[in-house]
C-alpha cells in the first residue's frame, strides 16, 4: 500500500497543467458551464482534442499499435482528473477514448480498427451511446430495438444488412455524433441479455432522426434517436451476433469511473469555500464534510484504476466508486445553493451550473440503486430472495 | 499509488491477525466490559511483539501502525491502541508507558482508559504534554460506550512536561488519524456482523437481507466504510499532515453516525442484547465521535486545513 506518484507522473501532471493554462481561452469558464454536450464546448473540443493528441496525451493509455503509447492506466487517470477539474475540455470525446476505443480494440474486426480507431486517436471523432430505451433504463436488457438481417443491396462482406427499427432515449451528444455505439436485439425471440448485438452505426444513415428532449438539466443535454428501417451494413457489427451483452458489460465497467466527476466537484467546492463567510462554524462543518466526501470519491476511484493497473478484471469496486462520487457531487451541490443564496436562482450562474450537473449524478451511467444492488450482491454477498 | 499490500505489509498483517485471533475478539471484549477492565495482557503482547513501535521505523512507519490500529479495532481489542501506536510515537518520538489516555486541557477530562492509564497525553493549545499517572488513582466512570472510562483530575490536565513547540498540532493530527483508523476498523466489524445477521435472519419466509430496502442501506454503509478506511491509510502514508488527517477523521466519524444507526436498525431487537456481538463495535462509534471536540470539530478542522 502506498499513495505516491512517480517522478514521471508528477512531471506529466505539471506539464499538462501548463498546457491547459496556455490553451484554455480566457472565457473558458463561460464555455465550460454548458456541460460537455453544449455547442460551445463541442466546438472548442474540435480544437482542443487534436492539440491533446498532437502532444501524445489523448490516447496515451492505448497500445502503441493503435496510436497510443502503452502508458499505464494511471497516466490516463491523471489526464481525466485534470481535465474534469477544468470542466472537461474534451467535450463528449472523453467517452471515445475511455471505453468505445478499448471496446473496438477488444472486439472489433481489423477493418473496424483501421477505420474507426485512428479518428478517435486524432481527437476528431464524435460518438454517442445508444443504450437506454423508453422501456429499458436501469433494466437495460429489456431493450427492444430490433435489427433483422436482410440481403444487402450493396455487396458487404457478409452479404447482408441489419434493418433496424426502434428508438433510443437520453442519448447525450447524439446531435454531434458521427457514430452511435448501438445496442440492438438481433433475435426477436430472445429474452434478457441473450440475443443482443452491438452495431457501430453511422449517424448519417437514412432513417436516423435525432430530436432534442427539452430538460431542466440544460440545453441540448438529452436526445431521442428514432430508427426507422435503417439499413446498417453487417460490417458495422461489433463482436459476434447475439453476444453484445458481453461487449457492453466490458464497456460499462470502463464507463462508470471513466469520468472523473469528483475532480470537478472538488474544484467547485474550492470556489465555494473562497466565497464562504469566514469563521461561520456551520458553514465550515458543511465544507469539511463535502471536502471529505470528494476525497473519499477520489480514493475509491483510484482503487478501481489500481486494479486495472494490476491487470485485474473489473470488480464491484467500480460501483462503490460511482456511489461515492454521487454522494460527493450532491454534498457540493447542496452547499452551492446555500452559499450563493438567491444568486443561485439565475440560470447559468456558477451555483446553478453545478447544481444542474450534480442532479444527474445518481442517474447517469447507471442509477445509484443499480450500483447499490451490485455492491449488495457482489461485495456483501446478500441473497436475491 | 498501489492499493495492494507489500510483502512486508502482508507479513505484518498476518502476524497481527494471528496475535489478535489468540488474544482479542468479541467474546473477550464482552467479558472485559462486564468487569470494566482494560486488556493489559493484549497490550503487553502487542508491545512484546514490537507492534507498538511500528510508527518509529526504520522499515515501517505511520501507515503500518495505522493498519495495526484498524486491525485491533476490528478485533474489538480493549486497549489504547490509537494512543500507543500512533499518537505517542508520533508526538514523543518514542513509545510511552501504556495504557495511554488522550485528553484535551480545555475539556472535562472524561476520557477513555483514564482509570487504567499510566500516561496521559494532554493537548493544551499549541503544545502536547505527557503526564505520568499512577494506575488506580483515577476512579472509573461507568459508560454505555464500550470502553473503560475515567475522569482525569484537573491537576493531570495541567501537569506534565511540554513536548516542544508544534507538539500540540502534531498530537491533534495523530489523534485524528487514530480516530479515523479506529472508527474504520469498528465500522467494518459492525457492518460484517450485521450483513451476516441479515443473511441468516428470516422473516416473511425469506432472508431479510434479500429485501432491497435492506440491501441498499448496507451497500451504502460499505461505500462509507471503504472511503473511511482508504482516507485513513492515505493520511498515514502522507505522514499524518493536518489536512489529510482531519479529512480522514471527518469522513470516518460522519460515517460512524450512519453506521451506528443502520447496523442497529437492521439488527432489530437482537442488536440491543449483550449476547449478540454487534454492540462490541457499534457502541464504540458514538464515543469516538465525542473525542477531541467532537465530530463537528473534525469537520471544521478539515475545512480550515484546506482553506486556511
Amino acid at each position: 500500500v502506498e499513495f505516491g506518484w512517480s517522478d514521471d507522473d508528477r512531471a506529466f501532471r505539471a506539464e499538462l497543467r501548463a498546457f491547459l493554462d496556455e490553451i484554455l481561452p480566457p472565457d473558458w469558464d463561460e464555455i465550460a458551464k454548458g456541460g460537455p454536450g453544449s455547442d460551445e464546448q463541442v466546438a472548442f473540443s474540435r480544437r482542443f482534442c487534436p492539440a491533446l493528441a498532437a502532444r501524445g496525451w489523448l490516447v496515451q493509455h492505448w497500445p502503441a499499435a493503435f496510436g497510443g503509447r502503452d502508458a499505464s492506466p494511471w497516466r490516463h487517470a491523471i489526464l481525466g482528473e485534470e481535465l474534469w477539474a477544468r470542466g472537461e475540455p474534451r467535450g463528449p470525446q472523453y467517452m471515445n477514448v475511455n471505453w468505445i476505443g478499448p471496446a473496438i480494440m477488444r472486439y472489433g474486426s481489423d477493418e473496424q480498427k483501421r477505420a474507426l480507431l485512428p479518428p478517435i486517436a486524432r481527437g476528431e471523432a464524435f460518438w454517442c451511446q445508444g443504450f437506454s430505451e423508453p422501456e429499458a433504463g436501469s433494466d437495460l436488457v429489456a431493450l427492444r430495438t430490433l435489427a433483422l438481417r436482410q440481403p444487402s443491396g450493396s455487396s458487404g462482406p457478409d452479404g447482408h444488412d441489419y434493418v433496424v427499427n426502434g428508438s433510443k432515449i437520453w442519448t447525450s451528444y447524439a446531435n454531434h455524433a458521427e457514430h452511435c455505439f448501438l445496442l440492438v436485439r438481433t433475435d426477436p425471440e430472445s429474452k434478457r441479455h441473450h440475443g443482443i448485438t452491438v452495431l457501430l452505426m453511422p449517424m448519417d444513415l437514412p432513417g436516423v432522426v435525432v430530436r432534442e428532449i427539452p430538460s431542466v438539466v440544460g440545453e441540448r443535454y438529452f436526445h431521442e434517436v428514432f430508427l426507422t428501417d435503417v439499413r446498417v451494413p453487417a460490417s458495422c457489427r461489433l463482436g459476434p451476433e447475439g453476444e453484445g451483452w458481453e461487449v457492453v458489460s466490458y464497456a460499462l465497467q470502463y464507463e462508470r469511473v471513466g469520468a472523473a466527476r469528483y475532480a470537478r466537484a472538488a474544484l467547485t467546492l474550492d470556489a465555494l469555500a473562497a466565497r464562504a463567510p469566514k469563521g461561520d462554524p456551520t458553514v465550515l462543518e458543511k465544507l469539511g464534510a463535502a471536502r471529505a466526501a470528494c476525497e473519499a470519491a477520489r480514493l475509491l476511484s483510484y482503487k478501481v484504476i489500481d486494479q486495472r493497473a494490476h491487470g485485474l478484471p473489473p470488480s464491484a469496486d467500480t460501483n462503490v466508486a460511482r456511489v461515492a462520487g454521487t454522494l460527493a457531487e450532491r454534498a457540493v451541490a447542496d452547499l452551492a445553493l446555500e452559499l450563493f443564496g438567491a444568486e443561485a436562482a439565475e440560470y447559468g450562474s456558477f451555483a446553478d451550473a453545478h447544481f444542474r450537473l450534480a442532479m444527474t449524478a445518481g442517474v447517469a451511467v447507471g442509477t445509484t440503486e443499480v450500483n447499490l444492488n451490485l455492491v449488495a450482491a457482489r461485495v456483501l454477498g446478500l441473497p436475491r430472495d | 499509488v498501489d492499493f495492494a499490500p507489500s510483502d512486508e505489509q502482508r507479513a505484518i498483517a498476518e502476524a497481527v491477525e494471528a496475535l489478535l485471533a489468540q488474544r482479542a475478539g468479541p467474546a473477550r471484549a464482552i467479558e472485559l466490559a462486564r468487569k470494566g477492565e482494560y486488556d493489559g495482557a493484549l497490550d503487553a503482547a502487542l508491545g512484546e511483539a514490537g507492534f507498538l513501535e511500528l510508527a518509529l521505523g526504520p522499515e515501517t512507519g505511520l501507515l503500518e501502525a495505522t493498519l495495526l490500529v484498524e486491525a485491533v479495532a476490528r478485533a474489538g481489542g480493549v486497549v489504547s491502541i490509537g494512543a500507543s501506536a500512533l499518537a505517542a510515537p508520533g508526538v514523543a518520538g518514542r513509545a510511552l508507558p501504556g495504557p495511554i489516555a488522550l485528553a484535551t486541557a480545555g475539556e472535562g477530562g472524561l476520557v477513555r482508559f483514564a482509570a487504567h492509564a499510566r500516561t496521559a497525553l494532554v493537548l493544551d493549545g499549541g503544545v502536547a504534554r505527557a503526564v505520568a499517572l499512577t494506575p488506580g488513582s483515577v476512579a472509573p466512570v461507568r459508560s454505555s460506550f464500550g470502553w473503560p472510562m475515567g475522569r482525569l483530575p484537573a491537576a493531570a490536565l495541567r501537569g506534565g512536561d511540554p513536548l516542544g513547540p508544534g507538539s500540540g498540532a502534531r498530537l491533534a493530527s495523530l489523534w485524528r488519524l487514530a480516530l479515523a483508523a479506529e472508527a474504520a476498523g469498528a465500522m467494518r466489524a459492525a457492518l460484517d456482523v450485521t450483513v451476516e445477521y441479515a443473511k441468516r435472519r428470516r422473516q416473511f419466509g425469506r432472508a431479510i437481507g434479500s429485501f432491497q430496502a435492506v440491501q441498499h442501506r448496507l451497500a451504502e454503509c460499505h461505500v462509507l466504510c471503504e472511503g473511511a478506511r482508504w482516507l485513513a491509510l492515505e493520511a498515514a502514508w502522507k505522514g499524518a499532515p493536518a489536512e489529510a488527517s482531519a479529512v480522514a477523521a471527518a469522513h470516518a466519524l460522519s460515517a460512524a453516525g450512519r453506521l451506528f444507526a443502520e447496523t442497529h436498525q437492521l439488527s432489530g431487537a437482537m442488536g440491543y442484547t449483550r449476547e449478540h456481538d454487534l454492540h462490541v463495535w457499534s457502541m464504540r462509534l458514538p464515543a469516538l465521535r465525542l473525542e477531541l471536540g467532537g465530530l463537528s470539530a473534525q469537520l471544521r478542522a478539515a475545512a480550515e486545513a484546506r482553506w486556511p
